[in-house]
């Protein structure tokens, strides 16, 4: 004997009998689409509708239970002190082929509250505050750069309407400058606490870079150090003088290293920064002194090299 | 398109027309939202009909349209489950495709393409935005109900594994279409892009009558378009024309030519 099982669609539940065809519903999550989304994505025991529950609760014990998506069979399962499966695709297939459409107006105002609300969610992962902070940061910096330069190459004519206008600019160049500091600086604490060890053997403000430029912490500790490495980098011109690195080229003690000897360092720092990464999206352990040790004899090994 | 130009409608969609700039052809969908542009692609008005320029560099729709591609495309009226959907570039062109009446569903995982999507659904009222992972299809099961189509575009190396799941679960009936944009270099280096493809032309026809694939160069470097319509009963009239072909059967084919 089929199961009797519970499908979702939408803001709306049904209850699919044994004989295949909607034995009960709609048991709708709200009337409102926007409070149903709110509740089906954050579905608990107690969002079920009682209607639903009380209809659940005349069944036969005997009779199996299942329910999809898995959110609502997990919730349905605390709320009836009973095992709630899932069921196969086929079951579900054909369950989802008999539910009745709703109205199209309705189920748009649901998407769209359902998208919102997820959106609002995801972004405040603290991953994606991160990614967030070091882009902002990078396109600030990249506009105090671009002031600095033109008003550097700016000719001022002394005793013009033009003085009134610079000064106006001054003050607007340096509050872009004290907002650089300060983003710069909680980028920096930021990428301290949540990527500790890539913090350490990179740099704070490299390390969140590298994190924004892979899409995640995650992301970047699946990549192998080669893709680290050229990560943010130029295609240049010339397949055969490929990048040899991109974001790296800002990391910690790389400028204290002739040019000539800087991608052979970059090569292994990006070794160091993908074990480091690693350790920051599974373990948690602190490892960074073992890796900045390494580091710091790469640097004195390259540095004492000739030639 | 200048009213007035000769346009021409393309036969197996009635929201697409083309038109011939030089000696480049040019694909036009009827837009389903308002303006202004979703991409920045150009607009124009014919007959009180609203169009939007669909681009093969873009698009791998549209690339895969001006390579003849032969498979159907989304039709008026028609529900669409769309993987990968991105910021909505091609979803949108899907959503025009299918007109008032369809619906597309977009399903993207990426959190700021997302938001570009969402903000694109608020203008174009026949697409519904999900963010979720499209391996998850479970998650999102009450959200979509069985479609006519999948439309699949997944940098991914399983991107073929993602499909079939989402097909199994959300393909009406058989005989629904399945159009996969195959991304061969997100699939590893270990194989060249034809295998990639004939490898995934292999694993597609057991669950589907595929079409014959086409290549989206100049426009996608290393992408195909492969698909066909769902269900193995109608898998073996068109068998031939998915066998993969190794070197020795090109020559053997050459030489009966």
């Amino acid at each position: 004997m089929r199961p009797t099982l519970v499908v979702g669609n939408g803001p709306f539940l049904f209850v699919i009998g044994p004989e295949g065809r909607p034995s009960a519903g709609p048991f709708a999550l709200d009337p409102d689409p926007e409070v149903a989304a709110h509740r089906r994505d954050g579905l608990t025991s107690s969002d079920v509708p009682e209607r639903l529950v009380e209809t659940l609760d005349t069944l036969p014990r005997d009779i199996e239970l299942m329910a999809s998506p898995p959110r609502i069979a997990s919730a349905l399962s605390d709320r009836l002190h009973r095992p709630v499966n899932s069921p196969s695709t086929a079951e579900l297939r054909r369950a989802r082929s008999v539910v009745p459409p709703f109205d199209p107006a309705v189920e748009r105002r649901f998407f769209l509250a359902l998208g919102r609300l997820r959106l609002e969610r995801a972004l405040r992962a603290p991953e994606e505050v991160l990614i967030t902070l070091a882009r902002e940061e990078d396109r600030v910096e990249r506009s105090v750069g671009r002031e600095a330069r033109a008003a550097e190459s700016f000719v001022p004519v002394p005793d013009s309407p033009l003085e009134a206008h610079l000064a106006a600019w001054e003050r607007a160049r340096r509050a872009l400058n004290d907002l650089h500091a300060a983003l710069r600086h909680t980028v920096e604490s930021e990428a301290k606490r949540q990527v500790p060890n890539l913090a350490a053997v990179v740099g704070a403000r490299t390390a969140a870079r590298l994190v924004a430029a892979a899409g995640g912490v995650r992301a970047l500790a699946r990549m192998p150090s080669s893709r680290i490495q050229l990560l943010g980098s130029r295609r240049r011109p010339s397949p055969e003088r490929g990048p040899r690195y991109g974001i790296l080229y800002r990391a910690d003690r790389l400028q204290e290293l002739p040019v000539g000897r800087r991608a052979a360092y970059a090569r292994s720092l990006a070794a160091l920064a993908a074990i480091a990464v690693r350790a920051d999206a599974t373990t948690r352990h602190d490892i960074s002194p073992t890796l900045l040790e390494r580091r710091d004899r790469r640097v004195e090994t390259l540095l004492r090299r000739r030639g | 398109m200048r009213p007035g130009r000769a346009y021409r409608p393309v036969a197996r969609s009635p929201r697409l027309v083309e038109t011939t700039r030089g000696d480049r052809r040019e694909l036009w969908t009827e837009a389903v939202g308002d303006f202004p542009p979703v991409y920045g692609e150009r607009w124009t008005e014919v007959g009180g009909r609203r169009f939007r320029l669909f681009e093969p560099g873009r698009s791998k729709l549209a690339a895969a349209i001006v390579r003849e591609w032969a498979g159907d495309l989304p039709a008026p009226g028609e529900r669409w489950l769309y993987l990968g959907a991105a910021s909505g570039t091609t979803a949108s062109h899907v959503a025009d495709l299918v007109g008032p009446e369809g619906r597309v569903y977009a399903v993207e995982r990426s959190v700021r393409p997302f938001a570009r999507l969402l903000a694109l659904a608020d203008r174009w009222p026949n697409l519904r935005p999900i963010l979720a992972d499209a391996r998850e299809a479970r998650e999102y099961g009450d959200l979509v109900p069985p479609v006519d189509g999948v439309y699949a575009d997944i940098a991914q190396p399983d991107q073929l594994a993602i499909v079939l799941a989402n097909a199994e679960l959300f393909l009406a009936s058989e005989g629904a279409r399945l159009l996969v944009a195959l991304k061969t270099p997100s699939m590893g280096r270990g194989r060249s892009a034809v295998a990639h493809r004939e490898a995934s032309e292999t694993a597609l026809a057991e669950f589907a009558s595929l079409v014959p694939s086409v290549s989206l160069e100049p426009f996608h470097r290393g992408h195909f378009m492969v698909g066909g319509r769902w269900g193995r009963a109608s898998k073996l009239p068109l068998a031939r024309s998915v066998r993969p072909t190794t070197r020795a059967g090109r020559r053997r084919g050459r030489s009966r030519r």
